[in-house]
Parts: structure tokens; sequence; C-alpha cells
């Protein structure tokens, strides 16, 4: 019978890699509970499904210029994603039209960046930008993860009233003439927090530690900023759970971690549902 | 309020795509008149309300509307996602943005405002709950406390009184009275055509463009032909 300590401590104690990889997760879920959260409340999921796999050609042509360097296929992946978010922004129109429109640019967008790897780079380059390298992360990347990461809090807390009051009441917004471009700055700060995602979870992944656990913390039906500190701490948790898992069984990192945040949301829904059941609240949404 | 809640339309065309929504309306909501805008559905009415708002692009005429600045607009209530989780008492002290803004915090002045707002409209006891767990009159007597904060001289109401229950249509009905005897100018889309002779003095009565528009005891009868 393994120790508790063995099974939990030794695993980070002993190992610098696995050490990186804690502090690079618990970075990124400080950011992620906060963007998640409110991709989750804008009603934007599919959004942020669409940029996370917006970042992959940009990266891929990064990959081709300088090889696997850290610096150009963020600086890649900025570029594509960003493109992206201005193309989503002119489809204003909504309802079908624009799910169809988003979901061809990944579609689009993931084939034309796996080509671009696969045309210069090998297998192990392709799985490597498709799903991250969380147990690889180095020190510089590590402060990169950490600067954007603390960039991003520090601008939802500033801007968190207007992204807030365009979500829930846009047509309030522009009629008391607020009418700074909030959402285009939102999407801005997705694909940041999506490219500081990249190296760690990859194109396919980014988006898991981040929508997953907002989409858990909001079964709870709690305030906004309690949700976002309820969804760090599940992304936090399960990456936790994820790497030990990785570790003890030989399973790949990335899918473990997001594999673990989905349960955490199975369970939420289930949990949610079920005190629901047993004690309604009035009201429409009940 | 004065002069300055007077509106003036010239000729006001608005299109979405091909489809004309509002063609050459011309006409005076003088200052501090409360009017009814009445017309089947399709109409034109909420289109009207926005372009009055000035959020919607005019494909031409004008719209003289000089308090434009101190103007507020409440769009038909489908429009307000009521799954965020926002207090009651939140959403009616976002009638003070323009005193706060998108950064500044609420004053304690403002919240007292926002508690006697929510007073008038019956509100005082949900002040704690969340916008997703309220009826639909209620939501709406809380987006009438956050007109009431916005302090605006012009109040363009759209379906005030469609969806809501039967006891929260006298307390919008007894709001509206008390914004016209504070002389805002007031214009509210209605369907319910026995409120508007009760309550309102003059009717505008749409069918893409204006059929009739005066006293309503003149004006509405055109709704009917």
């Amino acid at each position: 019978m393994m120790s508790l300590h063995a099974l939990i401590v030794e695993p980070f104690a002993t190992l610098a890699f696995m050490r990186a990889a804690l502090v690079a997760c618990l970075a990124l879920a400080l950011m992620n509970g906060a963007v998640g959260t409110l991709l989750v409340l804008r009603r934007m999921s599919l959004d942020g499904e669409v940029l996370g796999h917006a970042v992959m050609p940009g990266a891929a042509v990064g990959f081709l210029y300088a090889g696997p360097s850290p610096l150009w296929l963020s600086l890649g992946g900025l570029a594509s994603g960003l493109a992206v978010a201005a193309l989503g922004g002119l489809i204003t129109r909504g309802g079908a039209r624009r799910d169809a429109a988003l979901v061809a640019f990944y579609l689009v967008a993931l084939s034309l960046g796996v080509l671009l790897v696969a045309w210069r780079g090998s297998n192990v380059d392709v799985m490597r930008v498709l799903f991250g390298t969380v147990l690889a992360i180095d020190r510089r990347a590590l402060l990169e993860i950490a600067a954007v990461s603390s960039i991003i809090v520090l601008v939802i807390a500033a801007l968190y009233r207007p992204l807030a009051v365009g979500a829930i009441d846009p047509g309030f917004l522009r009629a008391v003439g607020a009418r700074a471009p909030y959402g285009a700055l939102f999407s801005t700060l997705v694909v940041l927090a999506l490219v500081a995602s990249f190296q760690t979870f990859g194109t396919l992944l980014a988006v898991g530690p981040m929508l997953l656990p907002s989409a858990a913390a909001r079964c709870w039906g709690l305030g906004a900023a309690v949700s976002m500190a309820l969804a760090t701490g599940f992304a936090f948790a399960a990456s936790v759970a994820g790497l030990l898992l990785s570790y003890h069984v030989n399973l790949p990192s990335g899918p473990a971690i997001v594999l673990t945040a989905g349960l955490l949301f199975g369970i939420s829904l289930a949990v949610a549902n079920l005190l629901r059941r047993l004690a309604p609240i009035s009201g429409r949404n009940a | 309020m004065g002069a300055n809640g007077r509106i003036i339309l010239d000729n006001v065309t608005v299109r979405y795509g091909r489809r004309v929504a509002l063609e050459a309306v011309s006409g005076e909501f003088p200052a501090g008149s409360l009017t009814a805008v009445v017309g089947v559905n399709g109409a034109g009415k909420s289109t009207l309300l926005a372009a009055i708002a000035g959020v919607v692009r005019l494909a031409g005429g004008t719209v003289n509307c000089a308090a434009r600045q101190r103007l507020a607009y409440l769009p038909q209530i489908a429009a307000i996602d009521c799954d965020y989780p926002l207090t009651v008492a939140e959403l009616i002290a976002l009638g003070g943005w323009r005193e706060f803004g998108p950064f500044r915090s609420t004053r304690i002045a403002l919240r007292a405002r926002a508690a006697a707002a929510a007073d008038t409209v019956g509100l005082t006891e949900r002040l704690g709950r969340l916008i997703g767990e309220i009826s639909v009159g209620e939501l709406q007597r809380a987006l009438f406390a956050r007109l009431v904060l916005q302090d605006a001289a012009i109040i363009l109401l759209d379906e005030p009184f469609a969806a809501v229950d039967a006891q929260t249509v006298p307390v919008l009905l007894d709001q509206v009275t008390r914004w016209r005897q504070e002389g805002r100018t007031v214009i509210a889309v209605v369907h319910d055509l026995d409120l508007v002779q009760a309550y309102f003095p003059l009717t505008l009565v749409l069918a893409r463009r204006c059929l009739a528009w005066g006293a309503t005891a003149t004006a509405l009868p055109a709704m009917a032909a």
C-alpha cells in the first residue's frame, strides 16, 4: 500500500519537471477561472473553442520560421488568433449562420495548422502542437505564463463591470454611452489566455482547462466573483489530480488533466440537479 | 424638465437590408408629453424607439432630440439575459451608470436612491434575489426602478406591459403617471388599446408609415380602420 506522502507529495518533491508543470497549471488556473467564467456567462463557449484552434496556423508559421521556439510559436499564434477573433466579430448577425461560420473557421485553422507543421516537422511536432507538453515547461515559458496570467486577471478586475453589463443588457450599455469596444477587448484577452495555454495544453486541449472548471463552477448558482474563485479552485484541483494520475498510471498529462476537469463538471452538474430537485427554488430558471 | 425633452422627427426612414421598417415618419413629441405608439406586429414601433434612442442607423431623415444625452431606453424585456448572477439591487443601481461609469464605486447616496426606487415599485423584499429567481413582472418593476435612477428627460418604453402579471401593470402605470407629473417626455409601445385610451393623452398609430398622430380620442380610431 502506497503512503499518502508517496502518492501526492513525492512526485512533485523529487521531479523538477513535475514541479514546473504544477506551477504552470496554478498560474493558468488563476486566469482561466476568470476568463472561463466570463466566457460561460457571455454565452461564448463556442467562440472560445474556435479561438483555441485559431491559434494553430499562426503558431505553425512560427514553427516553420524558427522551429519549436516558444516565442515565435506564441507570436504567430497571437497573430492568427486575433485575426480570427476580428473576423468572428465582423459576423454580427446571430443565429445558425454565425455558428456555421465559426465552426468553418476552426476546421480550416486546424487543418491548415496541421498541414504546415507536418510539412517541415515530424509526427512528434504535430502531437506537440495538438496536445501540448505540460511536462516540458521551462523557466522561460513559466515566466511567460505567469506574466500573461497576471495581466489578464488585472485587466478583468478593472473591466469587470462593463463586461458584465454588456453580457446582461448590451442595449443598456450602448444607451448610457459606454461605447468602448469591450467585446473586442474581451476576445483579445481570450486569445492571449489561449496563447499562454498553448505550450502547456496544445491547440486541441487549451480550451478545456478554461471552460470545464468554469462550467462546473456555474452549476452551483453562485455570484460571478465566487464562481470565478471556485472555477480557479476546480482548475487547480483538476491539474493536481491529472498530473498525479498521469504520473502513477503513466498516461499523457494534458488529456488526464482535461479529463479530470470534465469529471468535475459531470459531478457538479449531477449534484446541482439533484439539489434543485430536492429543494426547488421559485422562479423561471429553477 | 423644460423644452429640452422635445423630439422632432423629420421624414425618418429605417431599412433592415432591403426591407423598409419605417418610412418617412414626421412629427413632434412635445416636451413633457405622454404618447402611446400602437400598430400591428411589424409596424415599426420598436424601430421608431430605436431610431429616437440613436441605436439604429437612419436610411433617411433626421431625429432632432436635444436631450439625447438624458434619454433612457427600455427595450423589450426578452433582451435581458437573466441567467447572469446579478442581484435585483445591483440591476437597479446600474441606473446610476452616468454617475459611476465603468470604473468608480457606487456611493452610499446612490444606494439609498436605489432602495427608495425599489420601494416605490414594491420590490424591497426582493433586493437580494438574483434576477433569474424573480418573476417577469418583478423583473419589469426592477427595470422601471432602474429607469427612475437614470433620471432621464426622455423615457422610451418598448412594450412595458406585455407579459407582466395583473398586479404589476397598475404599479408600472403609477410610475408612468409620476414621470408625466415630473415633466418627463414618455413614449411607450403599447398593445392593450384599453390601456391607451385610459392612460395616454397622445397616440401615434404606425403601419411602417404614420397613419395618425395626435390626441388619443381622434388618432386611435385609425388603428381599427
